[in-house]
């Protein structure tokens, strides 16, 4: 069984005054609902231009389970960013330097989860662990 | 201007060969290199239902900019969960956009768009067993 843990700090001195921010978490990457570790994975990373929607991960797995993704957008530049969509609907804006992780639920096939690039050519990284994982049938 | 800055490190034995990643971001305004000056605070709430609730208004964002959103189920139990989604109302796990699930002890650290209603953060837990979450939204 394998072990996979992801760990967060978040701090900040001056955000709220008086106030020192200090969050610290940690959680092991369980199969739904399970007590062992989730066993598959992939990871890469991309470059994608401007003006083109991309596909980072297809909802290729079990409907409605759990499933965890890292994306960090690698660019240095600070004009740019990167837009996350999940079906169609956009959760938010990687800056350059910036990461994210979440929870995948893979609800139904048009879960996918797409980026696209503004402001120029931006480069990803992403590491993607899956309860289950098919592969496109090939053509 | 503040500075917020968050740290990953994901440590995983999966492949034949170990996995490790480790980044520290500081979170910033869209498209900018000054720092999100403002933050909702760290906040938690006791569930003891399953009806879906709207944990972050869209209207505590700015629409279409670079706010953040740290949430984390509190428990313990792996076998309970919430449903985390982008919605206007109704139940996480069958409308709108489903995130995905925070078991327990799960956290997740994301960008928010807050672009409208639609951008409610919605969170529903699967049992009435008493279970909390806590969050907090990292404002542009």
């Amino acid at each position: 069984m394998a072990t996979t843990t992801a760990s967060v700090s978040i701090s900040s001195t001056d955000l709220q005054p008086g106030n020192r921010l200090s969050i610290n978490a940690s959680n092991r990457l369980m199969k739904t609902g399970l007590t062992t570790g989730l066993e598959l994975m992939e990871m890469g990373n991309a470059s994608i231009p401007v003006g083109t929607e991309f596909s980072l991960a297809e909802a290729l797995g079990t409907a409605d389970s759990a499933n965890w993704v890292y994306i960090c957008n690698t660019s240095t530049d600070d004009t740019y960013n990167t837009e996350v969509v999940i079906n169609e609907t956009v959760l938010g804006y990687l800056n350059a330097g910036e990461w994210l992780w979440m929870p995948w639920n893979n609800g139904d096939a048009a879960a996918e989860i797409e980026v696209q690039a503004i402001g120029g050519t931006n480069t990803l990284e992403y590491a993607i662990f899956k309860s289950a994982w098919t592969l496109p049938t090939a053509s | 201007m503040a500075t917020t800055t968050a740290s990953i490190s994901i440590g995983s034995d999966i492949m034949s060969y170990p996995v490790n990643i480790n980044k520290t971001m500081t979170m910033k305004k869209l498209a900018s290199c000054h720092g999100i000056e403002e933050t909702s605070g760290l906040s938690n709430k006791k569930f003891t239902a399953t009806t879906a609730v709207v944990l972050v208004l869209n209207t505590e964002g700015t629409a279409a900019k670079a706010s953040k959103v740290y949430m984390r189920n509190t428990g313990s139990d792996k076998a309970n969960f919430f449903y985390v989604s982008l919605n206007a109302s109704a139940a996480a796990s069958a409308t709108a956009e489903t995130i995905g699930r925070l078991h327990g002890g799960d956290w997740m650290l994301v960008p928010w768009a807050a672009t409208a209603a639609s951008h409610n953060i919605v969170v529903a837990p699967n049992t009435a067993e008493p279970m909390t979450i806590e969050w907090m939204v990292f404002v542009e």
